[in-house]
């Protein structure tokens, strides 16, 4: 249903863009029903296209399914599911578009974390129509100031090697905010790229020089990552050259600039990991863990493992602790049991990385400091790593076997860990992550039973997925509840195809370090959906996420699932009466 | 049915809630939202904020007694609820959420539990008065003529 409005909507916004501002596309994003009800109509007086949901998650699913279906982003600071900041950095890094935070917390502090992270504006609430009248100049003006800055001297800054961490988020920041600069020049083409000029040259210097003439941008599909991780894999993650990609991927119609800006941003994608999880080094999840919401984009990396007896533990991170500073966040950085029991069902797309969440699930990735705190760097923690990575991660199918299979390759660094948002959303989620659009990957013919469980796992409803679990490993889920898992699409797309390339080369590394580790116990054929993001949640009998799971109450008159563009917006409510 | 009469009394409700406090300007804001497109649009936010508010209530009263001093939960639930009503113009309502917030601030038990009190009660009187409120406006009226914001 969202989708078909949402096409009509673009469809009619298509027309309206001529117009700007009139038609001007926003998505709206608060968990507040009475807030996001009147920013909704607000926004709507001023004649722009409206899409209004509560959750983060599905924000970000929608603006990763396609980020030209908007043109602004405003959203709610605090929020269950997500932290507005992060989404706003998120946003920021992937999409290219502008940010505005809203928020009843008017200090100065907030407001300057706001800021820092990105946002063109912040708005105190209760926002006035006049102020929303004036946000299109945002718009406006990051296409101007885009279009001039170079790309060049954004390579040289993403490239930067990690420092610490308030130089790292600096770097990111301004990265981020580089990386978006740079992206207008390709923004608002479809598919393919057109122009190859750049094909023949042989300089092999990332060269992205926005001055030139726009070019077509192109879509980083599950399965065109796929081969360029793999191919980054094959080289070396210090020594690919877009040009040796290129070669590599063997894609027809790619330059080696769509490879280069490509890259630009897997650094950074590569750079949030390590920081973030060097930050979490040495904290060890609690199995089991406490923390709502199991991240499952970090399992890139582990996907080509395939020894699924040793013990891994897939790291929860707590949702809020991923989301928000790393600091802050306490969750372990090793993937404990608590994911793998969970089947996460990912949508159809995550047919590739099941089986590599499987794989991650064996991994343990937990060590601090020691050699293998490239893995622990892999864990993915934020969800800007997930975006990331979500973005590269369309449908289409990889290359699995040759991910599963590739076990020659260890670059040893992990990527990432899924890590799934979950939201407190009930299995009906589920069904709608695995309408996600996915491609479903062909059966790889892994090694591992687990496989095949991850491979039947996917998209399957939860409780399909516990059985098949059941069936295959005999490994009980621990704590596992079918219904806890939601898979909320952001995530989606990413996992799979990040995994299922950089896998390979990490599962080496993982698979080394995992079989000298038996104290974490991950439960086979953990169904991770790594690519699905679909939000799996890791719902722990906590009543923390008591909290969360009764946010999403048929208490609430208003759907908690529910998202509705301006043109279909439930009016008959009316009827009701106060008193509940 | 003396339909304009109840529109009067409908009005002196409304301007009663505004003169005491109860109501601010944003709710003539959002009244300015209403139009043919959404003709029940100010009682659609009301049933919302009623039913979402009443949510955040009960939440926060299990929080005070199940989670003692845990005044950044207290907080946090308060910062939700301080959210809706900025929203929608209860004015009386948010600046008890205030000076609750402002009490777990000073980590001040008593003080949370007094404006917490005092916020039930305010949130009880907004949503009598604006039941009745509708209630007449519903009365007053033909279906178009219902919705029409009294002024």
């Amino acid at each position: 249903m969202m989708r078909r409005d949402e096409r009509r909507g673009a469809a009619a916004a298509a027309t309206c863009r001529d117009q700007f501002p009139v038609g001007m596309r926003v998505l709206a994003v608060d968990d507040d029903p009475v807030c996001l009800k009147v920013l909704e109509t607000l926004l709507r007086r001023c004649q722009y296209h409206v899409t209004a949901t509560n959750q983060a998650i599905i924000a970000l699913r929608m603006l990763r399914e396609n980020r030209d279906m908007f043109d602004l982003v405003i959203s709610d600071v605090h929020m269950p599911d997500m932290d507005g900041f992060k989404l706003l950095e998120l946003v920021g890094l992937e999409m290219d578009l502008p940010v505005i935070m809203l928020s009843v917390n008017g200090e100065t502090k907030t407001v300057m974390k706001g800021i820092t992270h990105g946002a063109c504006d912040y708005l105190l609430k209760p926002v006035r129509i006049e102020e929303l009248k004036n946000i299109w100049q945002h718009v406006v003006r990051r296409k101007f100031s885009t279009r001039d800055s170079l790309n060049a001297d954004m390579y040289e800054e993403c490239n930067k090697p990690p420092s610490s961490d308030s130089d790292y988020l600096y770097d990111q920041v301004k990265c981020g905010s580089s990386v978006q600069s740079g992206r207008p020049n390709k923004k608002r083409k479809e598919y393919h790229s057109e122009e190859e000029d750049e094909d023949g040259d042989s300089s092999g210097q990332d060269n992205d020089d926005p001055s030139a003439p726009k070019r077509p941008r192109v879509v980083w599909s599950v399965e065109l990552h796929r081969k360029f991780v793999t191919a980054v894999n094959h080289l070396g993650i210090d020594k690919a050259v877009p040009k040796r990609i290129l070669e590599l991927m063997n894609v027809e119609k790619l330059t080696r600039e769509n490879v280069a800006s490509h890259l630009q941003k897997y650094r950074v994608y590569l750079r949030r990991l390590s920081a973030v999880a060097s930050q979490q080094a040495g904290i060890v999840a609690a199995l089991g863990g406490r923390d709502p919401f199991l991240r499952m984009d970090a399992f890139e990396g582990l996907q080509g493992y395939q020894a699924f007896t040793s013990p891994a533990a897939l790291s929860t991170f707590g949702a809020h602790g991923l989301l928000n500073s790393p600091r802050n966040n306490q969750t372990a950085v090793v993937i404990q049991g608590v994911a793998t029991s969970r089947s996460i069902p990912t949508g159809s797309s995550s047919c590739t990385t099941n089986p590599l969440i499987g794989d991650a699930a064996n991994y343990h990735l937990s060590p601090p400091g020691n050699r293998h705190g490239n893995l622990a760097q892999g864990l993915v923690t934020s969800l800007g790593q997930t975006q990331l990575e979500q973005k590269w991660m369309n449908e289409g199918s990889g290359d699995l076997s040759s991910i599963l299979s590739g076990s020659s390759r260890a670059n040893g660094m992990p990527r990432m860990l899924p890590s799934v948002t979950s939201s407190p959303l009930l299995p009906s989620d589920l069904v709608e992550c695995t309408q996600a659009q996915v491609a479903i990957q062909p059966p790889v013919t892994a090694p591992s039973a687990s496989l095949e469980q991850l491979e039947g796992a996917i998209g399957a409803s939860s409780g399909t997925l516990v059985s098949r679990v059941s069936q295959q490993n005999a490994l009980s889920p621990s704590g596992f509840s079918a219904n806890g898992l939601l898979v909320h699409g952001s995530l989606n797309n990413y996992g799979a195809s990040f995994s299922s390339n950089g896998a390979t080369r990490l599962g080496d590394a993982f698979s080394a370090s995992f079989r000298q580790t038996n104290d974490f116990t991950v439960p086979r054929g953990m169904k991770v959906g790594s690519s699905s993001f679909g939000g799996a949640i890791h719902l722990s009998p906590d009543t923390t996420e008591q909290k969360y799971l009764s946010f999403g109450s048929s208490d609430s008159l208003l759907d908690p699932k529910l998202v509705w563009s301006s043109s279909q917006l439930p009016s008959n409510i009316g009827a009701h009466h106060f008193m509940s | 049915m003396d339909y304009s009469n109840l529109r009067r009394q409908a009005a002196s409700l409304k301007k009663g809630l505004f003169d005491q406090g109860h109501l601010d300007e944003q709710f003539r804001q959002v009244e300015d939202l209403q139009d043919e497109a959404s003709p029940n649009f100010v009682e659609e936010v009301v049933v919302v904020f009623f039913k979402d508010s009443g949510r955040l209530i009960t939440n926060l009263e299990q929080a005070l007694e199940k989670y003692p001093r845990d005044f950044n939960r207290w907080d946090a639930y308060m910062q939700q609820l301080k959210g809706s009503c900025s929203s929608i113009g209860a004015s009386r309502m948010k600046n008890e959420c205030m000076s609750f917030r402002d009490s777990c601030g000073q980590r001040n038990v008593e003080g949370c539990m007094g404006s917490f009190q005092k916020l039930k009660r305010e949130h009880a009187v907004l949503r009598q008065k604006l039941e009745s409120y509708f209630q007449l406006l519903r009365q007053a009226g033909p279906a178009g003529a219902a919705t029409r914001p009294v002024m």
